[in-house]
């Protein structure tokens, strides 16, 4: 039988089943009879969220019944076949509303069957806030009261919101298994129709959460699809009845997981899965449900008041050196597929089985997954490693990719700390901090010696070295998007810091990437998206896209900045600068000064007088502050010509940045040794001794446009 | 609209003379574009380039000096409406009045008063810099003069409220020399009042009986040459005195009106008579918009302590953070024994710290390192706290005068436990919390 | 040539947003200008005083407070008082109690107390947490549905437990969610951009930008201030157009101002007027900075302040 026909025979069902009951209810009370669900401001709930009519009576309750006939289409769609699952389920309502005429209980302890719309408030809030990160329905019978309780346990232990119908109430009494809304674990009631209670829920929690007007069914659904994190655990065997209740369940967004062997799949919403033991790692793939870590299972404390704890030698019972001994740390983006969230492995030998004192190999590969997840996020999320390892009671770390070291001091080891704790720390850590892009994350830890030079030549290097050729091939011009960082404005108000791949934020700590990422990770945060659609003058890099974001985000204090010019509307500065270059009219050029020099520059400025007038998001043309690795940019004052108006930097400035500035220089305009150009504190601290210098050498800045 | 350096440097000789006390022109032209210098202390500048900048250059608001010596104030030269556009640069300044309409006994008790309120606050003097002294209608020159002797036997600067030119020329002789301000021009006494200030050298103030009097009045003073005023812009009631004072700020500053390019005196004591608290309502209100001498009726340490530290926030440059002195303050009692915490030089994060600190009633030292007036964060960040500069604090400074040998570093800092007891041998590191307002706890905890 | 006098009209204003239920009501913001502009534009709504009476009775309450208070035996009988403070538009409910690192009372017991004053007065009512955001977090949702239907304002929602909070009062229990972070524009809207982000009605949202006494580093308050207000009005920033509500009372009384002894500072005089003034000129620089509502405790200085509104507005 196709999933139609199946539908369709167990709608039609149920529509039998229903029209028969009001009927025989007509009959007995009179079409005038009052119907509701006690507690309810919404009677009928699911009926009135979706078509925005209340019922009260028996005759509006027949009406209501030609109403859902009229879902009820048949061709093979899957429009009518989801009509046909939402008119089962109503007609569910249908009946168990009769249940409750003359102010009937018909659910006995344990079950609840109806839920008052104060529950509703009550379990909204926690949904909400992703207290409940789940809600699930779990219909029929398991193989074993054993195996329902351990599926039970599985959601429980999670704060998933269980609600069970049919045979499985009764598998966990037998077990004496404790249910109750206390412990988040609702039994509504052994007739399939019992699961329109929590539907209910879902619907209410629409109206009541959502402010969705009742009767607008595609803002309903549209809202329980995305706000209500529910899904179907259904025991084989299905019946139609079961199948067409749970295209209802699909049509909310609800989907389902069976163990039924050969129900027709529908990709991520009918999920056959027959080991019953997965289903809660199935389900919550799923529904994309993500669940808080809020406690590290290692043997020691995890804080930050350990991070600057130093292991000594003599407090060490084994390290790891990355300068001695092969090691790396990664993280590597996967298929969903080849992941299992939270497998931690260790291939190699423990901590317990290397001698007290000694140099090992490690090797930790953390493989995540995720639908937002992208290759350039990798470094960003291995960054975080050195202060993860660090906050460990016991456990030291410096250093990153394949020249780490990592002590374990005597009373970690001996409070039962092992190299999978690593991996503990590094699973939760990622999956808490980076749960906006990582939905699996999986460690493997090498210790083995010939693992970890395997791993660390054959996988690390090659991928670290890729990063650094992507690092360096990024340009602004490759990129469709530049990001702003706001960071800074707590003390500097109207500044704002375009970041671009070649121009990384002026605080030296803001890189494109760290922006990307942390937009990703915070999407109302500090960066947001900079478009670059509307180009005004590429070659001083000012876009009518940059014009509009810096006024925002500077509530209008700034209307233009360009990225490329430090003489027309250049960036502003929070404070933060690593360095600030400023035009020196006498030799045509610029003079960059770094935080960390105290003396005299040929400007007649000290860094603290340039910082001064600089800083604080104000516009001062001819001066700009910004970071370290910009001055080897091929955009560092690209408007005026670019680096080769550099023609004085302090000493030390100038050695940190001597190999790519020269490298760029090469490329630009052929120039070799161009720092052998650049005058320094040694050569020069006033104009005419530099420009009689620079004289000398031939500087290039000499012969070109005066910049004012 | 101001010039920026660079159009300055376009129109400097470009000598490098240094005369100026710069080491090139391009340092002079910068500072000249943030107000810090004047373009006529150039020798070297063209007279046509010093026209041209002047009008350019020349602050939308006149600079008013008041008083001599200690005693001397500027008021005035603000260049924006609000604070975090770039800085506020005059604070304003407090006037305690007397009036010939009080008996002795309470003359006498207010000059008691005055002094007493005279303290130090993060290395600023407080107490109430002005005295306000007010002629009333038809009162006796020489009764006037002696209150005036009297007040300005205080050796506080005096402002004198009195709109008879005779009186006030009575007073003035007695006490022009200490340079008071002469608070008494209208539409209808200008010429004589700006005769009387003139050949006293004092600043002027103006008032009238609406704004646009107060315009008037001012414009005809211009031009009789007088720009050294200051404008009292104290209307009928609160409201207009506020709407007043606003208008006029702005007027200057945003509209670019320099008519309206004074300092201004609000008077309390005639607005809220007799109620000191709705006084301090409003000096607080007056000092955050645009009040330039505040008159009020007095000055105790309940009004003080409030606000000069309200003044003191406000008027600090917030490019700038307010620091406090580097040094071992003991609290709660503290002794040589007591255990020792520390944290910045930064003034918001000492006076958080150190309230939750005396909170505790745990007696403890708090060392306050120099951190650049930084927070803790920014201070590491910048390498101005570090295992170094605590290290080098803690020998130089503590070991000779505590001998516990405790550390609470702030929690923020975690990670230069390791590098401190490296550096400090015979301390032990603790990590403190996070955040000040867990210190409490934290400090019972470790009890 | 006559003095131009140039308004400064926006084509934005504060959003209006009214606590309380029946007639007894009482409404922040709406205003077009900077605060006390009205020679901008006429003044639509005038700023609001709110007296704090605390769960923990009268402890810690100064002398002056705790003698306008005699005779009140019950918490009921506190609110009675506090609501009868002449100037007062509304009343402040703190919850201070509940701190687990103070006196760390149970939600049950915090909640009593919520019902003994909601019972006790008809007045608007804010009610304030315990400053703990995981007890916050658990408690004030309570507070939201026992006093469903009295359309209360709840503070604080922090960035921390936005969502429980900003879903109990904004969403399941009807009532105004005040946000709360930690004096700074971007932390203010960004606060509001996710609260609204839940479904929470931006007219049902007021904010406390956070505060601080003066002298404390208050310089941060007001650029904060001036610049929220100078967005909302000239940038029309709708995150940033809510009113703002700043609790003044819990900040001022704490300070060493206000809680040194005579006995201790003898010099300084009157223990009583110290914590008066300073209450008195916090609230009067945050009203001049943007405040929609302060909240206080002295009676001298609710009188006042809401004096001094009187002849501003």
């Amino acid at each position: 039988m196709t999933l139609f026909e199946s539908v369709f025979a167990g709608n039609d069902a149920v529509y039998g089943l229903t029209e028969g009951a009001i009927n025989q209810a007509i009959e007995q009370y009179g079409a005038d009879k009052a119907v509701s669900f006690p507690n309810t401001a919404y009677s009928l709930p699911c009926y009135y969220a979706v078509t925005g009519t209340k019922i009260s009576t028996l005759a509006e309750l027949k009406e209501g019944l030609g109403v859902l006939k009229s879902l009820m289409t048949r061709e093979k769609r899957t429009h009518d076949v989801f009509m046909s699952g939402v008119a089962t389920a109503l007609c569910a309502e249908f009946i168990e509303v009769l249940k409750y005429i003359d102010g009937a209980t018909p659910y006995e302890e344990p079950c609840y069957g109806h839920l008052a719309d104060a529950a509703i408030r009550e379990l909204g809030v926690p949904l909400v806030t992703g207290d409940i990160p789940g809600v699930a329905v779990i219909i029929g019978k398991a193989a074993s009261a054993e195996e329902a309780a351990t599926l039970v346990k599985s959601y429980q232990s999670q704060g998933i919101l269980v609600t069970l119908v049919g045979d499985i109430i009764d598998q966990l009494a037998e077990v004496n298994y404790k249910t109750g809304a206390n412990v988040r674990v609702i039994p509504l009631g052994k007739d399939i129709t019992a699961v329109i209670h929590v539907v209910s829920v879902a619907l209410r929690a629409a109206l009541i959460f959502g402010n969705v007007t009742p009767g607008d069914a595609a803002t309903l659904m549209e809202y329980t699809m995305k706000r209500v994190p529910a899904f179907v655990n259904a025991f084989a065997p299905l019946n139609d009845v079961i199948v067409a209740c749970g295209a209802g369940a699909i049509a909310l967004g609800f989907p389902v997981i069976t163990n039924q062997p050969d129900v027709a799949r529908v990709p991520k919403s009918l999920i056959c899965q027959t080991d019953v033991s997965k289903w809660n790692a199935t389900s919550l793939e799923a529904r994309d449900i993500k669940i808080k870590i809020t406690n590290i299972d290692i043997p020691v404390a995890f804080a930050s008041a350990f991070e600057g704890e130093i292991i000594r030698r003599k407090d060490m019972q084994v390290e790891f050196d990355g300068s001695r001994v092969d090691c790396a740390e990664l993280v590597q983006t996967c298929d969903p597929s080849e992941v299992e969230d939270h497998k931690i492995t260790v291939v190699g030998p423990e901590v317990d089985e290397m001698a007290e004192g000694s140099k090992n190999s490690i090797a930790y590969v953390v493989k995540v997954a995720g639908k937002n997840m992208q290759a350039d996020f990798e470094p960003v999320i291995e960054r975080k490693f050195h202060n993860y390892i660090n906050c460990i009671e016991g456990v030291y770390h410096t250093g990153q990719r394949d020249m780490q070291r990592i002590r374990i001091s005597h009373d970690a080891f001996n409070a039962g700390f092992r190299a999978k704790h690593l991996g503990e720390v590094l699973y939760a850590q990622v999956k808490n901090e980076f749960d906006a892009v990582v939905d699996k994350c999986e460690v493997v830890i090498y210790t083995d010696p010939a693992e970890c030079t395997r791993v660390r030549h054959e996988v690390a290097i090659p991928i670290f070295e890729k990063r650094d050729e992507r690092l360096d091939t990024l340009t602004d011009e490759s990129v469709d998007v530049y990001y702003s960082c706001i960071l800074c404005q707590a003390f500097s108000p109207s500044h704002v810091c375009v970041v671009t791949p070649e121009r990384l934020g002026l605080c030296g700590a803001v890189s494109w990437l760290d922006a990307k990422a942390t937009h990703q990770l915070d999407p109302n945060g500090p960066c947001q998206v900079i478009t670059k659609e509307r180009p005004i003058d590429e070659n001083l890099g000012a876009y009518e896209d940059v014009d509009e974001a810096v006024q925002k985000l500077s509530q209008g204090a700034l209307e233009h900045v360009t990225l490329y010019s430090i003489m027309q509307d250049p960036m502003t500065s929070c404070g933060c600068f690593e360095c600030i270059c400023g035009i020196e009219p006498f030799s045509n050029g610029v003079v960059i000064a770094n935080r960390e020099y105290a003396g005299m520059t040929p400007l007649g400025m000290t860094f603290p007088e340039m910082a001064s007038m600089t800083g604080g998001g104000v516009q001062t043309p001819g001066f700009m502050g910004h970071g370290k690795h910009f001055i080897s940019s091929k955009k560092f004052m690209k408007a005026e010509g670019g680096i080769e108006r550099i023609v004085w930097m302090p000493k030390e400035l100038k050695e940190f940045v001597a190999d790519r500035l020269n490298a760029t220089a090469k490329e630009l305009y052929g120039i070799d040794n161009f720092t052998d150009m650049i005058g320094d504190e040694t050569i020069a601290e006033d104009p005419e001794t530099l420009v009689g210098f620079l004289t000398e050498k031939g500087h290039p800045a000499l012969g070109l446009e005066p910049m004012m | 609209m101001a010039l920026n350096g660079i159009q300055i440097f376009k129109l400097t000789p470009k000598k490098n003379c240094k005369e100026c006390g710069c080491p090139t022109c391009m340092a002079f032209s910068m500072k000249v574009a943030q107000g810090a210098m004047q373009i006529d202390q150039c020798p070297h500048m063209s007279d046509e380039a010093i026209a041209s900048l002047s009008e350019a250059t020349a602050p939308p608001m006149k600079t008013i000096k008041i008083g001599t010596g200690s005693e001397e104030f500027t008021l005035g030269g603000e260049t924006v409406l609000f604070r975090h556009e770039k800085t506020f640069v005059s604070k304003p300044r407090y006037a305690v009045s007397l009036c010939t309409g009080m008996d002795d006994a309470t003359v006498e008790a207010k000059l008691a008063e005055i002094p007493k309120v005279d303290y130090d606050r993060i290395g600023e003097r407080m107490y109430a810099e002005l005295v306000y002294v007010n002629c009333m209608e038809g009162a006796d020159a020489a009764a006037y003069t002696a209150l005036v002797e009297k007040a300005a036997g205080l050796g506080r600067t005096l402002v004198l409220g009195c709109k008879d030119p005779e009186t006030a020329k009575a007073a003035l002789a007695v006490c022009k020399d200490s340079k008071p301000v002469l608070n008494g021009a209208d539409a209808s006494n200008y010429e004589a009042m700006n005769a009387v200030a003139t050949e006293a050298g004092v600043v002027l103030g103006v008032s009238g009986k609406d704004i646009n009097e107060l315009y008037d009045t001012t414009a005809a003073l211009e031009k009789l040459g007088n720009k050294n005023l200051v404008l009292d812009v104290t209307g009928a009631d609160v409201k207009e005195t506020f709407a007043n004072a606003v208008m006029v700020r702005r007027a200057a500053l945003k509209d670019q009106d320099r008519t309206f390019g004074y300092p201004s005196i609000v008077n309390l004591a005639k607005l809220a008579k007799g109620d000191h608290h709705l006084q301090a309502a409003l000096a607080s209100v007056f000092t955050m918009k645009y009040g330039s001498i505040i008159v009020m009726e007095q000055m105790t340490y309940a009004e003080a302590l409030p606000l000069y530290g309200l003044r003191q926030n406000v008027f600090t440059d917030p490019q700038k953070p307010m620091k406090v002195e580097p040094g071992i303050y003991p609290l709660n009692g503290a002794d040589e024994n007591s255990l020792v915490v520390t944290t910045v030089d930064f003034a918001l994060t000492y006076f958080v710290v150190s309230g939750e600190l005396e909170r505790s009633g745990v007696p403890l030292n708090l060392v306050i390192n120099d951190a650049g007036g930084l927070s803790v964060l920014t201070s590491w960040a910048a390498g101005k706290f570090s295992g170094n500069s605590i290290s080098k604090f803690i020998i130089e400074n503590v070991e000779p005068k505590v001998k516990c040998r405790k550390l609470v570093i702030p929690g923020k800092v975690a990670v230069l436990k390791g590098d401190l007891e490296a550096k400090l041998p015979g301390w032990e590191i603790i990590v403190g919390p996070r955040e000040a307002v867990q210190l409490v706890k934290f400090l019972k905890d470790m009890q | 040539m006559p003095f131009n006098h140039k308004p400064q009209k926006f084509n934005a204003k504060i959003n209006t947003v009214t606590i309380g239920s029946g007639d007894k009501t009482v409404t922040f913001g709406g205003d077009s200008t900077f605060p006390f502009y009205s020679f901008d534009a006429p003044a639509e709504n005038t700023p609001k005083v709110g007296v704090e009476i605390s769960d923990m009775g009268l402890e810690g309450f100064s002398a002056g407070i705790k003698a306008y208070y005699e005779g009140a035996e019950t918490m009921g009988d506190i609110a009675k008082k506090a609501a009868a403070m002449e100037g007062a538009d509304f009343l402040a409910l703190t919850l201070e109690g509940g701190d687990p690192n103070g006196a760390n009372k149970s939600i049950d017991e915090l909640l009593a107390v919520v019902k003994e004053v909601a019972e006790a007065v008809d007045c608007p009512l804010v009610v304030e947490g315990c400053k703990n955001v995981e007890k916050d977090a658990e408690l004030l949702p309570k507070v939201c549905e026992v006093l469903q239907g009295r359309n209360v304002l709840i503070l604080s929602e922090k960035e921390e437990n936005y969502k429980a909070i900003g879903a109990a009062a904004g969403l399941a229990y009807d009532q105004i969610v005040g946000a709360e972070s930690a004096v700074d524009i971007n932390l203010a809207k960004q606060l509001n951009v996710v609260t609204t982000q839940l479904g929470v009605n931006a007219q049902k949202i007021v904010m406390n930008i956070g505060s601080a006494a003066v002298g404390y580093g208050y310089e941060y308050v007001v650029s904060t201030m001036d610049r929220i207000k100078g967005a909302a009005l000239s940038q029309n920033d709708n995150m940033l157009q809510m009113p703002i509500i700043t609790p003044v009372s819990t900040e001022t009384w704490g300070v060493k101002e206000a809680m040194a002894s005579e006995a201790d500072m003898p010099e300084w005089g009157s223990q009583d007027e110290r914590g008066i003034d300073m209450e008195i000129m916090t609230a009067a620089a945050d009203l001049a900075a943007g405040s929609d509502a302060v909240i206080l405790r002295h009676p001298q200085s609710v009188a006042t302040i809401s004096k001094m509104i009187k002849a501003l507005a």
